[in-house]
């Protein structure tokens, strides 16, 4: 993941959850409000009912109190007092009455509890109701609540007595308003609010008793547990419930006030319903438009995000770029970030930094190119240095024998010339041998099989290792069978096994084993020329490959150069490991195919560079830390 | 003193000449017309052809014995229609009709010159019309006779013709039990209904014929025991409650209906009501059995007639000069059953505007005497 993708992704989470915060935020405070507002409504609406409650308690306190100072009903009562009285004529008077004063309930009972008249029960007349002649009192009592036998079943009612007393004897009203869907009717309720009626009129929950405006509830079992709460502790309290479960909007909380008699026994229990449609619906426009600002919001804000990071990122991308640059050797790039931040102070130190390593290089490549050519020019007076002494010695030997030895003259001139002309050979041989190096030939590829070229080597070099005189060198061939044939110059492959072999051979000049290697890697051989020689020191390693780079007496410098400028030329590579008083050895890989046509050979000159000034066409030698010993130049 | 004499012999001609003018008042005169209203709607006069609608049927019986001279022993009107105290003026089906005297009827002509027979009139109208003297003559409901005296109508009452009982419906789970029955019949308030109900007007029925009838009526007890109702009750394990059915355009047997329920709840019995119709399924019903004669055998024959023969009432074997022992020992046979459960009986109640004269309540069996009343001239 990149920089700038991390950064992106920090950015968004970040906005997510600011985002999600603030809105998580507004859900909750407005749904606190709603809740609040819609407590208080209900608390309002209760307050109204508990009002409207009382006062049609009144209404129906002063109804009865009418019925009771009417005419018709003080003539009733003074016919009631006579002896013998018919309390039949009046049977029917109750449902007349009842009417024209709008009482649901309406019973006239005579002194003794039985009832004359009844309007809710017509059928019921005779029966006592004793609890009326009970009280003594009940022009005090004002309204109250009552359960009430009717023709269609027991009812509620608000109910009030009104006595008419003649001589000793009192004419009891009994009058009431009938508590069910009229009643709730009658009440007025803002939009979404409703109440509900549940008469307590059986032991058990009994939903066809709980009504609405419209009568029965449907569902009305849902609110059986909450009802058997009431029922169980009468007091005011409150509860929600959901309707459809999938459906957050059919919730609707309610308001449970228990309806008490006159004893304070639970008669019904008043239901006021709040629907939280509303509510839900608002909080779900808010959440919605909450939603589409977040959306929007994430749209811009990762937008934002993909510019800030990619600003962000972009001038670290220089820098990256620019490190990567130079890590491939491309020591004049710089970094065109500017800006008074860190970033551009990074930049600027970038560029300082890069100017000056390509500077320090370049005085290092400088130096290097001095001691190259001064280890060149040295090499050159030694190998000239070598065969002029003795060009030297001759001349002076032919112009003495000249002077002082006319008659030995021939016989030195003759023996003079020859060792002048073997020097000569010696000098055009050491000249021959510059050349060589620089004229390193273009390889022409082929397929070649290296065991064979390995085993040709090994077999050229046979005599020699078992030579009658020197100690013996064991070689031992470990080639892996089935090796793939391999594009390369067949030739110039043979040169280099052999100058590795040499430099073996001289690198064991007690004897050892020559131990030659090859295996395969999926694209790639694999050869290894191994000798148990004395070894090379960790700067021997160093230098190795430089041109014109020896350690031994007669050595050129230029063997390992030539064996690393073969490699490079297949598209291979060379390091060497070695490890002081155990051996060295050389490693090549080598491409199946090479990947792009062979580089051309360094001209001579530039073989001393020790640093590559093109390092595309000349991989550098890897080489441990440890070992060196003298490799040979058998060239 | 001659003062006094002449005082004395003028308030006696006052006096004399005032009895004189009220007997020409009572003195029968012809001419007028009777205003009749009947609640009834007749659709045809023609006395074979039946009507399922008893109120129909009823009040075509009665028009029918003022156009019919003869009835067959069956009776059914014999002749032709005419023959009777009047013949057909007017006929307007399911309105109205106008009867005029027939003049040459053997019997002697009808007081009246027509009687106007208005149809469809429901009772509290009949009432209303009345006491505003627009009708003459109308049959009112039993309960409605004491508001009816109060608003001034002449009210005439006849004899206990009708019987209200209770009959159950047989091949129902809830009658099937005798004890259910009678708890069911001895947990009912009779006098109440009567008192409360009927407005006085009836008497309570514990048997089957009223007492001028075969003169046992009070053997049979018709005193409400709610204990003795409460007890059978509960000999009955798991009896199933019981509908009892009532006719929906009759307000009496709504009223009956509703206090039975409620009597019956007291010895523990639940009972509800529903109107008849051809859905409803119901284990007992108010029927309301008019007294075709005032033999007592025949009397039980038209009951059966009525009831069916799941009335258990057994006639047939009865001899048709059987005694009041026989009559009475077959009414108990059939009332200890308790498949029909006599409530109260219900006289005929008519009412009179002010200006019919010579009217009696017919008896059992006996159409309205209507050609023997006469109208009194109203005065200028």
């Amino acid at each position: 993941m990149t920089f700038r993708t991390k950064l992106f992704w920090v950015f968004t989470i970040a906005l997510l959850l600011s985002v999600g915060a603030i809105v998580a935020g507004v859900t909750i405070v407005s749904r606190q409000a709603f809740e609040e507002s819609n407590r208080q409504h209900s608390e309002a609406l209760v307050a109204q009912f508990e009002d409207e409650f009382q006062r049609r308690g009144q209404d129906v306190v002063h109804r009865v109190q009418g019925i009771a100072d009417a005419e018709g009903t003080v003539r009733m009562a003074i016919e009631l007092s006579r002896p013998k009285a018919d309390v039949s004529v009046y049977v029917n008077d109750a449902r007349g009455v009842s009417q024209s004063h709008q009482l649901d309930i309406l019973d006239f009972v005579a002194s003794d509890g039985a009832i004359i008249s009844s309007n809710e029960w017509p059928a019921r007349f005779g029966y006592k109701m004793d609890w009326l002649t009970q009280t003594a009192d009940w022009a005090s009592t004002g309204s109250f609540l009552m359960r009430v036998d009717t023709q269609d079943g027991p009812a509620l009612g608000l109910m009030s007595v009104s006595t008419v007393r003649v001589g000793d004897r009192d004419l009891y009203i009994l009058g009431g308003e009938r508590l069910g869907k009229d009643f709730l009717n009658s009440l007025v309720l803002p939009a979404g609010m409703r109440a509900l009626l549940y008469l307590d009129l059986q032991p058990n929950f009994d939903a066809t008793n709980l009504v609405d405006t419209a009568g029965p509830v449907m569902d009305g079992d849902r609110l059986g547990p909450f009802i058997e709460q009431e029922r169980q502790n009468p007091v005011p309290q409150t509860f929600r419930i959901s309707w459809a479960a999938s459906d957050p909007s059919s919730a609707e909380g309610f308001h449970a006030l228990p309806l008490l008699g006159r004893q304070k026994e639970l008669l019904g229990v008043l239901l006021i319903g709040s629907s939280q449609r509303e509510v839900v619906l608002l909080e779900r426009r808010i959440r919605d438009l909450a939603l589409g600002a977040v959306a929007l919001g994430l749209f811009f804000g990762l937008m934002l995000s993909w510019w800030g990071a990619a600003r962000v990122t972009h001038p670290v991308q220089k820098l990256a770029e620019g490190a990567r640059e130079v890590s491939e050797g491309n020591w004049s790039a710089r970094v065109n970030v500017r800006g008074p931040n860190e970033i551009g102070q990074l930049a600027s130190a970038f560029n300082r930094m890069t100017t000056q390593l390509g500077e320090q290089r370049e005085q290092l490549v400088q130096a290097e190119r001095v001691a190259a050519w001064r280890e060149l020019a040295r090499r050159l007076a030694h190998e000239l240095k070598n065969p002029l002494f003795p060009l030297q010695t001759t001349v002076e030997n032919l112009q003495r024998a000249k002077d002082h030895s006319p008659d030995q003259f021939e016989d030195v001139f003759r023996e003079s010339t020859g060792i002048l002309l073997s020097e000569i050979e010696n000098l055009k041989t050491i000249v021959g041998r510059f050349s060589d190096f620089a004229k390193m030939p273009q390889p022409e590829l082929g397929p070649v099989q290296v065991n064979d070229v390995v085993r040709a080597v090994v077999k050229l070099f046979e005599s020699q290792l078992g030579a009658v005189g020197r100690p013996p060198i064991t070689p031992e061939l470990h080639l892996e069978e089935n090796l793939p044939v391999i594009q390369a110059d067949a030739t110039l492959l043979r040169r280099a096994i052999e100058n590795l072999v040499l430099n073996a051979m001289d690198a064991m000049p007690a004897g050892g084993v020559l131990m030659l290697r090859t295996t395969h890697q999926d694209d790639s051989i694999d050869i290894e020329i191994s000798d148990t020689g004395g070894g090379l020191t960790p700067e021997e390693c160093d230098r190795l490959f430089t041109p014109y780079y020896t350690t031994k007496q007669h050595g050129t410098g230029l063997g390992l150069a030539i064996v690393q400028s073969v490699v490079s030329d297949h598209g291979g590579r060379i390091s060497v490991e070695s490890e002081t008083g155990v051996g060295t050895s050389f490693h090549i890989r080598l491409p199946i195919k090479p990947a792009s046509p062979p580089v051309a050979a360094h001209p001579i000159h530039q073989a001393p560079d020790p640093v590559p000034a093109e390092p595309q066409t000349a991989p550098a030698p890897e080489m441990s830390e440890s070992s060196e010993s003298p490799a040979s130049e058998g060239t | 003193m001659k003062l006094r004499s002449y005082l004395l012999l003028a308030a006696i001609s006052v006096l004399l000449l005032g009895a004189g003018r009220a007997e020409t008042s009572r003195r029968p005169r012809y001419g007028g017309t009777l205003r009749v209203e009947i609640g009834a709607v007749i659709h045809s006069l023609d006395p074979v052809e039946s009507t399922p609608d008893p109120e129909e049927s009823a009040a075509k019986d009665e028009i029918g014995s003022l156009l019919y001279d003869q009835r067959n022993p069956d009776g059914s009107f014999a002749g032709v229609a005419g023959s009777g105290a009047f013949h057909i003026a007017q006929w307007e089906s399911g309105k109205r009709l106008t009867l005029a005297a027939n003049e040459s009827y053997r019997g002697g002509r009808a007081f009246v010159d027509a009687i106007e027979i208005e149809m469809g009139r429901d009772a509290k109208d009949r009432l209303v019309d009345l006491a505003l003297g627009t009708a003459d003559f109308a049959e009112i409901p039993p309960e409605e006779a004491r508001h009816a005296g109060e608003r001034g109508v002449r009210v005439s009452a006849s004899k206990p013709q009708e019987l209200v009982v209770l009959a159950f419906t047989t091949g129902r789970a809830a009658g099937d039990d005798v004890r259910a029955r009678e708890a069911l019949s001895r947990s009912i308030d009779r006098a109440a209904i009567v008192n409360f109900i009927l407005q006085r007007e009836g008497e309570p029925a514990g048997g089957l014929l009223p007492q001028w009838s075969n003169g046992t009526a009070f053997l049979f007890p018709t005193a409400a025991d709610t204990v003795g109702a409460k007890e059978l009750w509960s000999q009955i394990a798991g009896s199933p409650p019981m509908a009892l059915g009532y006719d929906s355009g009759d307000s009496l047997e709504q009223a009956i209906a509703e206090r039975i329920a409620v009597n019956v709840r007291d010895a523990g019995i639940t009972l509800s009501t529903e109107v008849i119709s051809q859905a409803s399924k119901y284990d007992l019903r108010l029927v309301r059995l008019r007294i075709k004669s005032s033999r007592p055998r025949d009397a039980l024959a038209g009951f059966v007639e009525s009831l069916g023969p799941a009335s258990g009432l057994d006639i047939a074997s009865l001899p048709a000069n059987a005694s009041a022992e026989q009559i009475y020992g077959r009414e108990r046979d059939t009332v200890s059953t308790y498949r029909v459960v006599p409530l109260v009986w219900l006289p005929r109640v008519y009412g009179l505007g002010s200006r019919v004269r010579d009217w009696k309540s017919p008896d059992a069996g006996e159409g309205w005497p209507l050609a023997d009343v006469w109208l009194e001239q109203e005065s200028q």
